[in-house]
Order: structure tokens, then sequence, then C-alpha cells
């Protein structure tokens, strides 16, 4: 009965802290759950997506000597295997075609027999080029190579065979070359096999007809694989698929008893998601976790700012009889009141940003795990309430009197920890776990391949963590000094503000101390993570971006086919195209430097800036810029790896020979050059070694100019779109890749979820959380307030002496939070973005800073606090005996 | 019974000042339509049960409050915004002091309002303190004071400014009778020595005898029978 009068009372007279109370409970728990659900989803999607990535689950590989329809059979019937086809793998001498009156040869290649069903089953395997779809199909490498279409006639060389003579029906590119030709059984961390350059596909029966006379003469160059598509009835999180896949492939090839070994494509592709999986987890470690901390940590400030109140009624409450119990009953009561309140909105708004901001799977375990993530984030947005609202009113119940707790905190003693300096010892603990996770390589991820265990390196996370609560309790030392010593600087900073009220008002502040600083440190606790996550996000993106850019080359990259002879005169030809803002033709040679055979890349150094973006962080021993420019006042500079320097000991402008076809002869011939420069990474190059010249001088060293891929800018113009406008017009002899399409190939499946969801939803949350911490404490401090506001005006005070305690208040905890909360952002950042180098791919040289964002949250901030402290002086407005009859 | 008040040197007067709270059925009348006058050095105790509207009295003469019917002049101060800080200075019923400030910032505070700067009103507010032997408490905060002290620095925060007009509500309402004493003696001294009229209200008449008059209110009026008083006049019309 006490109790609902109480909440009853409470809802009356105390409707607006309770509100701010369950409004920062909500914030946890929409945070929780949104972020929650989000993870659960994407993990659901990682796995789905892994899945519809791979067209061909399992390549089971008939062994030598086996019996291969036996081995189909085992495959057919082995539980969890959806489709099998079985597919013939024949070596050819190699291919001939005559043309326009010109004969073109290949070296060996390799002939497929596919079952007609194929493509209907692996549809991911092929992609229709030019012509026909069925019968006959040749590689696009392979019809460039042989300036063979669709209807004309090749030769195929058959090993101490007649030559056949087929009819080309279609073109088609092998999107998934690097899994189709694999070597199955290969060792673990193995380099992978590269595909073939030339390949022929053949219907299955043509292929039985060309090749099973050879598999009797020379069995070696003939070999069987079943392809298998496996039943998809995976669990959501991509480790327990990869466990369950790699599990069927591992019986099946104990079933098969050595007669066939199974490549698992499937298992490697959720391996990789199973780390991707991790880190998704991390990020949510590192963003979700400290948003609802703060959001917690903002929920006991508000229920703090009412604690002299609250001491008060208690003081009261026993004076008239009341037990402990009954007051830890009523307590309670009101956190369970908050707590409730503040779950219900939580989850609420977490329903309608999971709606609006991410995408959703909608599959019912995904479902299932987002109700259990609501419930979960329900549990904690209570449990904070409990934290914030119930246990101090239970500390205090147990050790106030009725006499000291009807004085309000009048001179606040600076905080334990203060003198025991746990702020030095947060911020040295911090930079110890750094070093021993740098020590580590910043890996925090460990899947192993082919091990189905996977660990994640959780006390690297102690690094910012321990940062960020050491840089917040280092503010609040900071502000307790400023506001004890500081108090001469504090007087004469108020001055502009305060005016002559400056000595008093700087006076009041010294004894609100504790909830001054406690209000800094908050606001600068949210900014640190605001600013920390938006400048990792955008990092993450940019890197992204770059990633893309260095695998694709630019918006559109037309790469041209080994041994084609295009020149830099088809740039123009492409620059007619519509969408093409600029095009940027690079040679691709290859190069021996000494016996390493190195790819070669000749650019116009004035001009390639325009069709792809140069970091910095490409090149050593000089900017992108620089090197360019070195490039082209000296022709014969070359760029070299960091690891061809190493291994020639090479100096500054040392000459290096390198050893290049010759246009004319097609023979290897000296050219000097003078090393100028390391690049470690460039457009279109490998990841591994390479070399960067001036084109002009490869071409007039060389006699030719003839050009390996044209680079497009779209200038913003849809890639893709651009992209199919120039495949039509180039036709099918050339490979046109866009950047679009790229990201998806070259993005982890990490990078494949919707991660700009989840960076809206943190940053949203961040501005929410900024501005409520900035503008409610501000907002509750001074309400908390107004009886002394009001006595200062009976005294005499007007409208602005009060402003002048308000503004200078507010300036304080504004400026002071946005100071030490940007600096603390900044190394978090840094700490951040290299204890997660693993996301990074390439890591970056420096961090994406987003202006607009942070400018965004500066502006959020200070809004709130106008409007608060507007807000604040407009209450002292009423009639000053009103305000003290009500608020005594 | 009506009266015409001569308003030629009364730091306050009320003619037919009324005060009515809330509206319709609920509206309650604090105080019916009051005349009376304070003259400079004129010393009053307003006296009368609870609820009898003294307090509202001192708040409308003190310009904290306004009339609802009548009107209120100060002719020897001025307008109402001219009354605070400077020549009207209220004692309040309990706690008025400012928790975050010490005593010396408190007493300080309506100098400093008033336009004086910091360091002068902090050497005149430990003038005032010394004056009432609370000088040793200038850096304490009001919660670590007793109530006594506290009240004690409110009056010393009243006399700080030199006040023509000292108004104090139940000063010592909430204190022993000792203590009460010592506060009440003190605002006297404050008052012979500064000239300042005092307007006190009470339902203590130990405290109303130590004044020169005595106003006596009931049910929102001052009652005729006790408003025969040297140097001024009090009537109510309801």
């Amino acid at each position: 009965m006490l109790g609902l009068t109480w909440i009853r009372g409470l809802l009356a007279r105390r409707r607006g802290r309770l509100l701010a109370a369950a409004s920062g409970v909500a914030i946890a728990v929409a945070l929780l759950a949104s972020i929650g659900s989000f993870l659960a989803s994407s993990k659901a999607t990682m796995t789905r997506r892994a899945v519809a990535d791979v067209p061909v689950d399992w390549q089971v590989e008939t062994q030598p000597g086996a019996n291969a329809s036996v081995v189909a059979r085992t495959v057919a019937s082995h539980p969890g295997v959806a489709r099998a086809s079985d597919v013939g793998f024949a070596q050819s001498t190699g291919f001939e075609a005559t043309v326009s009156g010109t004969t073109q040869t290949t070296g060996p290649g390799l002939v497929l027999g596919l079952p007609q069903s194929y493509r209907a089953h692996f549809s991911g395997e092929l992609r229709d080029l030019a012509g026909a779809h069925t019968g006959v199909l040749l590689a696009q490498q392979t019809a460039a190579n042989l300036h063979a279409a669709p209807g004309d006639t090749i030769q195929m060389g058959r090993a101490g065979l007649s030559r056949a003579t087929i009819r080309v029906d279609g073109v088609v590119d092998l999107p998934q070359a690097d899994s189709l030709f694999q070597k199955v059984g290969a060792a673990v961390g193995a380099q992978p096999q590269a595909p073939p350059d030339n390949v022929l596909l053949l219907p299955s029966n043509e292929w039985h007809r060309l090749f099973d006379p050879l598999a009797v003469t020379r069995p070696d160059l003939i070999r069987h694989q079943i392809h298998v598509t496996t039943a998809h009835d995976l669990p959501n999180d991509p480790s327990a698929a990869y466990t369950l896949v790699t599990g069927r492939a591992r019986n099946l090839e104990v079933k098969l008893a050595g007669a066939g070994l199974v490549g698992d494509n499937l298992g490697a592709k959720l391996g990789a998601a199973r780390s991707d999986a991790l880190y998704a987890q991390v990020l949510f470690l590192f963003l979700g976790f400290p948003g609802a901390v703060l959001a917690g940590l903002l929920t006991a400030a508000i229920a703090g700012t009412g604690a002299d109140r609250r001491r008060r009624e208690q003081a009261l409450l026993r004076a008239r009889g009341a037990s402990t119990r009954q007051l830890l009953r009523l307590s309670l009561m009101e956190a369970i009141a908050v707590g409730v309140l503040g779950a219900a909105v939580g989850l609420a708004a977490a329903w309608i940003i999971s709606r609006v901001a991410l995408t959703s799977t909608g599959s019912g375990a995904a479902l299932a795990a987002s109700v259990g993530w609501s419930i979960a984030a329900a549990l904690a947005g209570i449990a904070i309430a409990m934290a914030a609202v119930a246990l101090p009113a239970w500390r205090d119940a147990q050790s106030t009197t009725v006499a000291s707790g009807r004085l309000s905190r009048g001179r606040a003693a600076g905080p334990r920890w203060l003198r025991w300096g746990i702020d030095f010892a947060l911020l040295a603990g911090s930079a110890v776990v750094f070093w021993i996770t740098s020590r580590n390589g910043y890996k925090l991820v460990l899947a192993p391949e082919g091990v189905p265990t996977i660990s994640v390196n959780y006390w690297a996370f102690a690094g910012p963590a321990l940062l960020w609560g050491g840089a917040g309790l280092l503010a609040w030392r900071v502000s307790d000094l400023l506001l004890t010593r500081g108090r001469p600087l504090l007087r004469r900073a108020a001055r502009p503000v305060a005016g002559r009220l400056s000595g008093i008002v700087s006076g009041s502040m010294s004894r609100q101390r504790r909830p001054l600083s406690q209000a800094l440190v908050l606001v600068a606790l949210t900014i640190a993570f605001a600013s920390s996550t938006a400048v990792f996000n955008a990092t993450y993106r940019q890197q992204a971006e770059v990633d893309a850019q260095l695998s694709n080359g630019a918006d559109v990259t037309v790469t041209e086919s080994p041994g084609t002879n295009v020149g830099p005169v088809q740039a123009t030809a492409l620059g007619r195209i519509k969408g093409v803002k600029g095009v940027e033709p690079i040679q691709h040679r290859f190069a021996y430097v000494g016996a390493d055979l190195q790819d070669l890349y000749g650019v116009r150094p004035r001009t390639i800036v325009g069709a792809t973006r140069l970091q910095d962080a490409y090149f050593q021993g000089g900017s992108a810029t620089a090197l360019m420019s070195k490039l082209a006042s000296q022709p014969d500079a070359l760029l070299v790896s960091d690891e061809t320097v190493k291994d020639f000991q090479l100096n500054p402008s040392d000459n290096v020979i390198l050893r290049l076809q010759d246009g004319k002869t097609k023979q290897l011939k000296p050219v000097r050059f003078r090393y100028a420069g390391v690049a470690k990474e460039f457009p279109t190059a490998p990841h591994d070694s390479f070399m960067v010249a001036n084109a002009a001088y490869v071409a007039r060293m060389t006699g030719t100019d003839a050009i390996g891929a044209f680079l497009i800018n779209t200038g913003g113009s849809s890639p893709p779109t651009v992209a199919g406008r120039v495949r039509a017009t180039v036709g099918p002899g050339a490979k046109i890749t866009d950047i679009t399409s790229s990201r998806k190939v070259v993005g982890s499946s990490l990078t494949a979820v919707d991660l700009a969801g989840l960076t809206r939803v943190e940053l949203g949350f961040a501005i929410v959380l900024a501005a409520s911490a900035t503008g409610l404490m501000l907002l509750l401090g001074l309400a908390e307030r107004r009886r002394t506001f009001a006595i200062a005006s009976a005294l005499g005070a007007r409208t602005h002496h009060l402003g002048g305690f308000v503004w200078t208040e507010a300036a304080f905890v504004t400026l002071g939070g946005l100071l030490a909360g940007l600096v603390t952002g900044w190394a978090m950042s840094n700490m951040l973005v290299k204890v997660l180098t693993g996301v990074f791919d390439p890591p970056p040289a420096a961090l994406a800073v987003p202006f607009v964002y942070l400018s965004g949250l500066v502006v959020a901030i200070v809004v709130a606090v106008l409007m608060a402290a507007t807000a604040s002086i407009r209450a002292t407005r009423r009639p000053a005996i009103a305000m003290i009859r009500d608020l005594a | 019974m009506t009266a015409t008040v001569a308003a030629t040197k009364a730091l306050v007067v009320c003619d037919g000042a009324g005060r009515t709270f809330g509206s319709g059925p609920t509206a309650i009348v604090a105080i019916h339509g009051v005349t009376c006058r304070i003259e400079p050095g004129q010393r009053v105790a307003l006296t009368g049960p609870s609820g009898s509207g003294k307090s509202t009295l001192l708040h409308l003469m003190a310009g904290l409050d306004h009339p609802t019917v009548g009107s209120i002049t100060w002719p020897a101060i001025g307008s109402r915004m001219q009354l605070r800080p400077g020549p009207v200075a209220v004692i309040f019923q309990g706690p008025s002091l400012l928790p975050a400030l010490d005593v010396v910032e408190n007493v300080a505070l309506p100098l400093v309002l008033a336009g004086a700067d910091d360091d002068d009103a902090r050497r005149r507010a430990h003038i005032a303190l010394e004056r009432l032997d609370l000088d040793s408490l200038g850096s304490s905060l009001p919660d670590e004071l007793s109530g006594g002290q506290a009240q004690r620095v409110a009056v010393a925060r009243a006399l700080a400014g030199s006040p023509r007009l000292i108004l104090a509500d139940e000063p010592t309402g909430q204190l022993d009778r000792a203590t009460g004493r010592q506060v009440i003696d003190t605002m006297l001294d404050a008052s012979t020595h500064s000239g300042a009229a005092l307007l006190v209200t009470t339902h203590d008449d130990t405290v109303a005898e130590n004044l020169d008059e005595r106003w006596r209110m009931v049910d929102g009026c001052i009652v005729p029978d006790m408003t025969a008083v040297p140097g001024g006049e009090a009537t109510c019309s309801a």
C-alpha cells in the first residue's frame, strides 16, 4: 500500500526525474538489443552469403586406381549430399585456331567434361560472355589467346592421339577458377595453385568420346571429380556451420576409404566467415558494450542528481517510523518502475531501429536470437536501474542518520581513488596491455585453417578499456584540481560570463565539484566513445575502399588478355563511352630481376592520379606525388618492392638491369633502370613483389606500347552501369571489372554484412548519449538547485546574474568534457585501429577523421547545453517566493 | 475603516493591498485590503496566528509578490525594481543560505548583486560577520552551521548592505528561546546602529515585546484594536 502511494507520488511529483532515469535505461536497452540483434542477424547473413558464394560445395576427387562409379555412388548416398555431378578433367597438349588467315597456338590446357545438368546445378561456376550457353565452350582467356569467337573451329591436341577438331559454340568466363582448378588434398597452408591459362569445356558425352581413349593410354592425364551441392540446413553461426560441414566432409572421406579426397569449398568459405563472425563479435564488444556502460553511467548520474532530495525524503520517512526494510522496498519499487519503463521504451526503439536502419534476415533462427538479445537487453536495463537507483538508496539507508539525511551534502570530499592514483594505474595498465598485444602482432582472432576451434584474444580488449576508464578518471582529477586549486584561474575564466559574480560563481562551482566533475567525465567518456567509434568506422570504410581500389585498380578496369597487343590509343575510344570521365592506360609486363620473374607496371606518372587514387602509404622513400614526379622527370626510375631492395641490397640511384621481352624479337633483352623508391601496393598489382616504371621509357626500350589494362574513372556514374557499356563496346576479348562487384569479391564476409547500418546505429546512439549526458546532467543538476536560484532571486539576483551561474557551469562541463573527450577519443582511435588491425586490409597509414560527423556531434552537444541552460534560466523567471514556497 | 495615507517619507505604503491565491471557488484570500505604512526607523512586530497572512504581507512589502487588489508603493525608495538588492533586506523563515556558498560568500552575494566588486563585498561581509561575532564561521558551509548560526548569518547578510528596511519573516520560528533571543537582539542592535526600519513577523509574544510597536493580523486583516501606532497607521478594508 505504502509502495503504491510512493510510486503514485513519484509519478505525480517526480515525473521528470523518473522519465530521465528511464530514458537512460532505454538508451542502454535499445543499444544492446539493436546491436545484439544485428550481431545475430549478421552472423546468419555471413553463413547465408558464404553458402551462396560457393557454387560447388565439395569437389570429391577420385584417386588414381579407384573405381569412379563406386566413388560417385558413395558420394551421392552420403547424408547431407543434395546433388552430385561427375566432372571429367583431361589435359590437352594445346589448342590451335586459324582465324582471318592467322594461326594462333597455345600451350597445354585443360579440357573439362560437364554433364548436361551442370549449369543448372552449379550456376555460379560459368558466366556466359558470347554465343551459345551449351555445347563446346571456350574460356575467355583462351578465346582471346586464340582470337577465336563462337562459330570458329579450333584444333585440340591429345597426348599420343590425333588432334580433334571442334567448333566453338560459346565463350564463357570462369569466375571461380581458383577453386574449380584447385589441387584437392593439398596440405594445409600450401600455396594455392594458379588456374590454367587455357581451358575448354565440353559436354560430358563429347568429352568421353574424345578422352576415354586417352584414359586407356595415358591415365595420368585424366581425372574425375564429383561436384557436390550439400543440404544447406546449417546453423546461423558460421562457426557452428563450419564445424557441421567439415565434419560431414571428413565423414565422407572416411567412407571413401582413400578412394576419394574432398575439396571442401564450403568449409573453406565458412572457415573465413567464422573468423569474420568473431570479429563482428569483437566489434560489438568494442563498440556496443561501452555505449551500454555509458547509458548505465548516465542513468546512475541522473539518479544521483536527486540523491540529496532522496536522502532527505528517506530521513523524513525514517523520522515517521519507516524501517530500513520498508525504505529498501520503496527504492526497489522505484528502480523496477524505472527499469521496466526504460526497458519497454528501449525495446520499442530497438524494434524501430532494426526496421529502419538495419536489414534483418528475417529467418526463424535469427529471429529467435533477436528475441534472446532483446530479453537479455531488458534484463540488463533492469539491472542498470537497480544499480543506479536502488543500490545508492540501500547504501544510504544503511549509513544515513535522520539528522544527516536532512542536510544536503555540503563540502564534497574528493573521491578516495584520487588519493590512491587509480587513474594512473589504469593508464599504465592500458599501456602495458597494449604493448603485450602489439608483441603478438595484434592478432585478436586465431582461426587456424582446418582446426574447428577458434579463439579470441579478449585480453587485448583490456588495453582500450583501461585507457577509456583511466582517461575518464584522469579528467575527473584535472577537473577536481581546477575546481579547487585552480579557482583563481576559474574566476578569471568565468569573468566574461559571470562578470562581478565570477568569484562567487567559482566558489559555488568549487563546492559543487563532485557533480560538476561527474558531469564533465560523463561528457568526456561519451565524446571519447563517439569520436573513437566514428574514427574507427571512417577508417574501416576508407580501407575497404582502398582495398577495392587496389584490387580493381579503378572504378572500372579493362584488363587486356595476355598476348594481345592493344596500344594506348584505345583509351580515346574508351573515353567516348557515356559515363567515362577519364581513362588511364597501364602497361603490364613480366620482367626478370636476376632469376625472379616479377610483374612490371608501366604508368604515365603525370596522369595516373586522374583515374585511380594513389596513397602515400603505398610507397616508401617518398610520397605518392613525389615518386610519380620522379618517374616523370627521370624516365628510367624504377620503384621496386621492399623485398627486392633487401635481396639485391639496393641503394637510391643504383642501376637495376631488368630483362624484358622485346616487342619485335620476342626475346628477352636487358634494360637499365635506376632504383628510385619502394612500392608496397599498387592498383591491380599483386600483393607480392612487383615493379613500377615510366610507361614511355618501357615502350621505348622494348619497342612496344602494348597496354595491360585501362583504368577508368567514372566520375560518380555507377561503375556497374559504365562497366556494362564498356563491355558492350569492347566485346569479350578483354576482362571488364567494376569496383562495386570487386568489393563483394575481395571483401570479407564482414564487409559484406550491413556494417553501414551498424555504423549508423552506433553513431546515432553516440550522439543521443552525448546530447543526453550534457543536456540532462545540466538540466537535472540545475533543477535540483532551483531553490538556491529562487533565494538568490529573492536577494535581488536578476536573470543575467543567475545566467552567470548557469552558463559558467555549462561552459565548464561542456568545454572540459569536449577537450578531455576528444583527446581521449584520439588516443583510443589510434589504439583501436592498432588492436583491430586484423579487420583492416590493407592496414591504414593514417586515421580517417569524419569531420562532418564530429562537427555534428559537437553541434548536438552545444544545442543540448543551450536548451538545458535556457530552460533552467527560464524556470527562474517564476516569482521567487512561489518557488521557495513550492520547493520548501 | 479607510484612511488616506500620506506617502511622503514612508518606506512602504500599502493602500488597500490584498492577495488572493487561485481563482474561482477554490480561491484563497490570504490578505484582504490592508492599508498601512512603515516610516524610517520604525520597528514593528507583526503578530498573529499561523495562516493569518503575516508572511504574505511581508512578501508584498518586500516586492517579492504582487497584490491582487490595491497597491503597494515605496515612496522613499522608488520602484519595485529598486528594492533589492540594497534598500530592502529580507530574512526568510527557515534555511535561506545558499548551500554551495560559504558564509562569507553568502553574506557578500547581495553586495555583489548590488554592484560591489568581489573584494569589496567580501570585506564588507567580514565586517558584518564580525559585528555579529560570526567571523570565525566565515569559511564554513551552511550545512556545517547550527540553525541559530545559520539564521544569524542570514541576519548578517541582511545587514551587510546597510538596508533602510529589514523585513524578517519568523526569524526565530525554528530556534530555541535562547537562540531566538540572540537573533532578535542582533537585529535590534543592527537596526539601532544603522537606523533601519524593522518589520518582524512572529507569533511569539516575547519577540514582539522587544519591538516598539505591535500589529496583529487575523484572517488577512490587521485588526483595528491593534492599529493605534505612533508614527504610522494600519487598517484593513475587509
